[in-house]
């Protein structure tokens, strides 16, 4: 049986399971100091003066540093970007001159342990002169409005947009416009594992090591390198075991470089782990976006185009190296989705508050763009008394119009947009569920039926960079394997599992691509001392780009290692065969050798190599798809509102999706079922609240709600396999898409049963108090979508 | 998020314990089952001189009927009273009501005791303790006194326990047969604390009602007796007019306050629908 494409049993949880996983906080080195950060009361406010001696007294603590002391070890932060209309923001990692949100770190506390440092915080005495609070984007653009970044000289750090064809002619001439002002509220990206790192420099190498629970760190090293005055080789970052990160471990954090020049500082290892308070406050959230969208369609329900403006609140810094573009961008990016849009204009704003900054999030933009467009296509629907399926189905791309270029420049390279909706139309037994809510209206119970497709961009290559003119290359990943002497396989990377499997799905690839056994791969990732090359695992790209330098390196091994086994069993080649950790020769099984032994003759060097043959059994390649592959899916979500309480229950959800050639469809139903929790969360529960003094008021769980199984539908997976035809292996990324479907799946569900009401929704979450006023307000005759 | 340093005392009897609370002289804080106060020491919002911890008093922890009582040590905990065949036959409601206290690992150390002192106005065992007309002892310096539901609750977090008192026991009237009991609660996911939770207690005589209890958790800084929507039913009796005139009237009786989860208006709004809801259930189970 073929490993890839196996349902293995994922090997890591073993690991996880029985609590024998090493994160960050488990780590501890001899004289090591805890680090505490003072932070900001103040979402905006200049810092007068700082007194730390107070704090430097206390009996246990080593130092206190403010911003302008550590600048002496480290720059600060800056993502570049020549992205026309771009203005980078300075971040240093301790706030100097002023503050920009509320928990901002202002100084660090070096102490023998955690609780002294949280004790001395105390007794550090920092004056502010308030400023006025940036808290919206509206109240950022007035005039006169106070700015977040002086040298900006503007708080909208960006603009973008994307045009096709006369999008305003076509509303013009259509039957029909259905349009409204969307909003998508701020999330944040909630892991198990809250951020931590160590840092420990080594004075007599000059070499510096970090610990942190990131996504990237090839990225760090890069960053830091240049951050710290090192050259790129004196550093290595390390991500041990990672307890999630979903894009919000994927940017490079003030933490970060602070650790790393205390530690060069003091000389001494520093750790700083934070708690749940500190990375609901700093950690990089999401979203938070206002869309006025209108969608013109024919009187049979074929669309003419699509018009959007968005405005994102971008908060308080543009991250490094994602920038603060990361987020909008790909809203207007992908609001056509996979259907026919002809006429397109899309514009986006980032605008800067004094809030914790945006960042990506597990489905970046496409979250918001697929609530959107979905909805506007049901309103559309409704509006034509057509099914919200049939309009589908007439406007989604079809197999024979592949490869087709967005009207955003996106080139799908395939998809099954329209499979994947006529299957999960049959899987959620469509005509029955309708049939049901008829029958519960009738009774008094308010059932409703959402649908959401979309089509996402993954594993993206060099063709498509992080922003136009990153200064960092985010397309290629390399992979080295190693057959050594034992026989047993390692396999390393660049990437940096956080919950994917990679321990697994990798192992999958390089065992069946090189003719090993499973159990004799291991996989090494998150090291950058460890593995070639590479910067992480972010943005669905590990299977892809991962998998593909995979295959490059566990093939050339292959075909050394049967060159070896030809010559030691003197037959060609071409008559063996290499599976299951044995070549043999075809048609005489009991003839041939195991990888262990193939290996003992590389190493043993000329003696028994064929001649000329290079030594040792070891490959490194590099894999780039260029492009990037599409990745499609059709979500349906079935909910009950009780508009007495407002309460929503999601009853069912169908996934139908399409992530190419399958590694393990474990995995992927599992990433599947994770997506849709923190979709569904998303649609109803998660929400990140500040007052209008710029304090957040959701800085804890008790606070932040995410869901819990307790609020989760059973989610049924179902899925299509259509090999992408760009990438080698065939895969396509499937570590986001669950999130991208779900949310608008779940809003249309809703807008759905509320019908009767005669009311649509367009603000996520549908928090229960969201629906009580949405039910409470006169029902109008008139609809409100008429532009 | 670490405390602030403090001592640490486990008594091993009630007795030291009031010493030692006398001794820091209301600098120190009781430790029951440490589900609220842990949190709040670790976000440094509660800042004590000392901990008392009570988990050494076994003699704290007991549930026993006494007088048409039911009596629980304050000690007690949550889980116990889930499983307490006692509870189940003569305070059904206490029984409904635990189930919607936290997840099991809290309501495993949680305990009776502490979830009232708390004073949370949206916990359940106060409104429970409301409804009912409970009372709890407690126990300082000068000797015992016994506080009524009514006195005991003073705004949010706060009672009128004294801090060198301990409350030693809680006490609400057994439930007799034939009455029809109900929790109905709204919160945003399964364990969290009430949005607005009603608390009903009915005991129907032929079409007229003997007596009904209704009491609030959610909808304002204490728990709130609704007794004018408590006398419509009295009056009326339990048709379905009544029912919905006691569910209009338990609106306008509480003054909810907003915050990120609900706005007032949503919370009253949800003290009518609950109202309504918890009557209908405690009227069909008073029919059986
Ligand atoms: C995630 C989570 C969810 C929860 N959900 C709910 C919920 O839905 N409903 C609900 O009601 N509760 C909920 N709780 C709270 C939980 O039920 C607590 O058990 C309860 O509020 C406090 O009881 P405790 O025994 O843990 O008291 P502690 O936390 O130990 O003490 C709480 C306070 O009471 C004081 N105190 C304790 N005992 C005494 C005493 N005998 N005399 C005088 N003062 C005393 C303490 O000094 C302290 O100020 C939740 C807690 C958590 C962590």
């Amino acid at each position: 049986m073929p490993l890839i494409g196996a349902p293995v049993r994922r090997v890591e949880d073993a690991r996880f399971l029985t609590g024998q996983g090493r994160y960050v906080a488990d780590l501890t080195l001899p004289r090591m100091l805890h680090v505490a950060f003072l932070r900001s009361p103040h979402a905006h406010a200049g810092i007068v003066s700082i007194d730390a001696h107070p704090a430097r007294e206390l009996p246990g603590v080593l130092a206190c540093i403010t911003g302008d002391e550590i600048a002496t070890q480290a720059r600060p932060m800056r993502a570049e970007s020549r992205m026309a209309g771009y203005h980078p923001t300075e971040c240093p990692p301790l706030a100097r001159g002023k503050v920009r949100f509320a928990g901002e770190a202002v100084a660090a506390v070096l102490a023998e342990s955690r609780y002294t440092a949280e004790d001395a915080l105390e007794l550090v005495d920092v004056r502010y002169a308030t400023l006025p609070v940036v808290g919206t984007p509206e109240a950022a653009m007035a005039g006169g409005a106070a700015l977040v970044h002086e040298a900006a000289g503007s708080n909208v750090l960006l603009t973008r947009a994307f045009v096709q064809g006369d999008v305003d002619g076509a509303m013009r001439d259509a039957a029909l416009v259905v349009g409204d002002r969307f909003r998508f509220h701020r999330h944040a990206g909630v892991t198990i594992e809250n951020r931590a790192c160590l840092a420990d420099w080594n004075p007599g190498v000059g070499e510096l090591t970090l610990w942190s629970s990131t996504q990237v760190p090839g990225l760090l090293r890069e960053g830091l390198a240049a951050l710290l005055d090192l050259p790129v080789h004196r550093l290595r970052v390390v991500a041990p075991d990672v307890g999630g990160g979903f894009g919000v471990k994927s940017a490079l954090y003030p933490e970060e470089v602070a650790v790393c020049a205390l530690a060069r500082l003091t000389g001494r290892p520093v750790q700083w782990v934070a708690d749940r308070r500190e990375d609901l406050l700093t950690s990089t959230q999401a979203w938070d976006e206002t869309i006025d969208a209108e969608l013109a369609v024919n009187a049979d329900g074929t669309i003419r185009g699509l018009r959007a403006r968005v405005v994102a609140d971008v908060g308080a810094y543009s991250i490094h190296p994602w920038t603060a573009a990361i987020e909008v961008v790909q809203v207007i990016s992908f609001l056509p989705g996979p259907y026919r849009v002809e006429h397109y204009r899309g514009e986006a704003w980032g605008v800067a508050t004094n809030k914790a900054p945006m960042g990506p999030y597990r489905g970046v933009g496409r979250p918001v763009s697929t609530f959107v467009t979905e909805a506007l296509v049901d309103r559309a629907a409704r509006r034509l008394g057509m099914d919200p399926v049939a309009l589908r189905l007439r406007n989604l791309i079809r197999p024979d119009e592949l490869p087709y270029r967005s009207p955003s420049g996106v080139v799908w390279d395939s998809g099954s947009f329209v499979e994947s909706l006529e299957r999960a139309r049959d899987a959620a037994g469509y005509e029955h569920v309708r049939a049901e809510q008829e029958r519960a209206r009738r009774a008094g119970r308010y059932v409703g039926v959402g649908v959401a497709c979309y089509v996402e961009l993954t594993g993206v290559g060099s063709a498509i960079p992080a922003s136009p003119g990153a200064a960092i290359s985010t397309g290629t990943e390399g992979a080295t394997v190693r057959v050594d002497p034992g026989g047993t396989v390692t396999a390393s990377f660049g990437l940096a599992c956080h919950g994917q499997g990679h321990e697994t799905t990798l192992a999958q690839v390089v065992a069946e691509e090189l003719g090993a056994r499973l159990e004799d791969v291991r996989v090494v990732s998150g090291d950058t001392a460890a593995g070639p090359v590479g910067t992480g695992t972010y943005a669905s790209r590990s299977a892809v780009i991962g998998g593909g330098a995979a295959i490059l390196a566990a093939r050339a091994l292959r075909e050394k290692a049967l060159a070896i086994a030809a010559h030691l069993l003197e037959v060609s080649a071409d008559d063996l065969t290499l599976g299951d950790g044995r070549a043999t020769v075809r048609g005489t099984p009991h003839r041939g050798l195991t990888l262990r032994e193939i290996a003992g003759a590389a190493y043993a060097g000329a003696k028994r190599l064929p001649k000329g043959m290079e030594p040792g059994l070891e490959a490194t390649r590099f894999y780039d798809p260029y492009f990037g592959t599409a990745s499609n899916a059709t979500h349906i979500a079935v909910v009950e509102v009780d508009p007495e309480t407002c309460a929503v229950i999601v009853r069912r959800f169908v996934v139908v999706e399409d992530c190419g050639r399958i590694i393990n469809p474990l995995i992927v139903e599992g990433q599947a079922i994770g997506g849709v929790a923190q979709g569904v969360g998303a649609a109803l529960l998660e929400e990140v609240v500040y007052a209008d003094d710029g304090q957040l008021l959701t800085g804890s769980l008790m606070d932040y709600l995410v869901p819990t199984a307790a609020e989760l539908p059973a989610v049924e997976v179902v899925h299509l396999e259509h090999p992408s035809p760009t990438t080698l292996g065939g895969f396509k990324g499937v570590g986001e898409g669950g999130t991208i479907g779900a949310p608008a799946a779940v809003a249309n569900a809703i807008a759905d049963a509320l019908q009767p009401f005669g009311m649509e929704l367009s603000e996520l979450p549908a928090t229960p108090d969201r629906l009580f006023r949405l039910l409470s307000r006169p029902r109008t005759t008139s609809s409100p979508e008429t532009p | 998020m670490k405390p602030v340093k403090f001592d640490y005392h486990a008594p091993a009897s009630l007795d030291e314990a009031l010493a030692l609370l006398r001794r820091y002289g209301g600098d120190a804080k009781i430790l029951a089952g440490g589900q609220s106060l842990m949190p709040l020491l670790n976000f440094r919002l509660s800042r004590p001189a000392a901990l008392v911890d009570l988990n050494r008093i076994p003699s704290l922890a007991y549930i026993e009927e006494h007088d048409g009582q039911v009596r629980f040590g304050a000690m007690t905990r949550q889980r116990m009273i889930e499983f307490s065949p006692l509870v189940a036959r003569r305070l059904p409601l206490l029984r409904e009501a635990t189930k919607w206290v936290g997840h099991l690992p809290i309501r495993t150390r949680g305990t009776i005791g502490g979830s009232i002192a708390h004073a949370d106005p949206s916990a359940e065992y106060p409104a429970v303790l409301t409804a009912l007309d409970g009372e709890v002892v407690a126990r300082g310096p000068k000797g015992e006194r016994v506080v009524k539901a009514k006195d005991l609750f003073v705004t949010y977090l706060t009672t009128s326990l004294e801090p060198d008192e301990i409350l030693v026991e809680v006490r609400l009237p057994a439930t007799d047969a034939g009455a029809g009991f109900a929790l109905e609660e709204f919160a945003r996911r399964h364990g969290d604390f009430a949005i607005v939770a009603i608390a009903a207690l009915v005991v129907p005589d032929g079409a007229r009602c003997r007596a009904a209890r209704l009491a609030t958790a959610g909808a304002g800084p204490v728990p709130v007796r609704l007794r004018a929507a408590e006398q419509i039913l009295e009056r009326d009796g339990l048709t379905d007019a009544a029912i919905d005139a006691a569910a209009g009237r338990a609106a306008e009786l509480v003054s909810p306050d907003s915050d990120i989860h609900a706005s007032a208006d949503y919370r009253r709004h949800l003290t009518a629908v609950l109202t309504r809801r918890a009557l209908r259930r405690a009227l069909r189970v008073a029919h059986g």
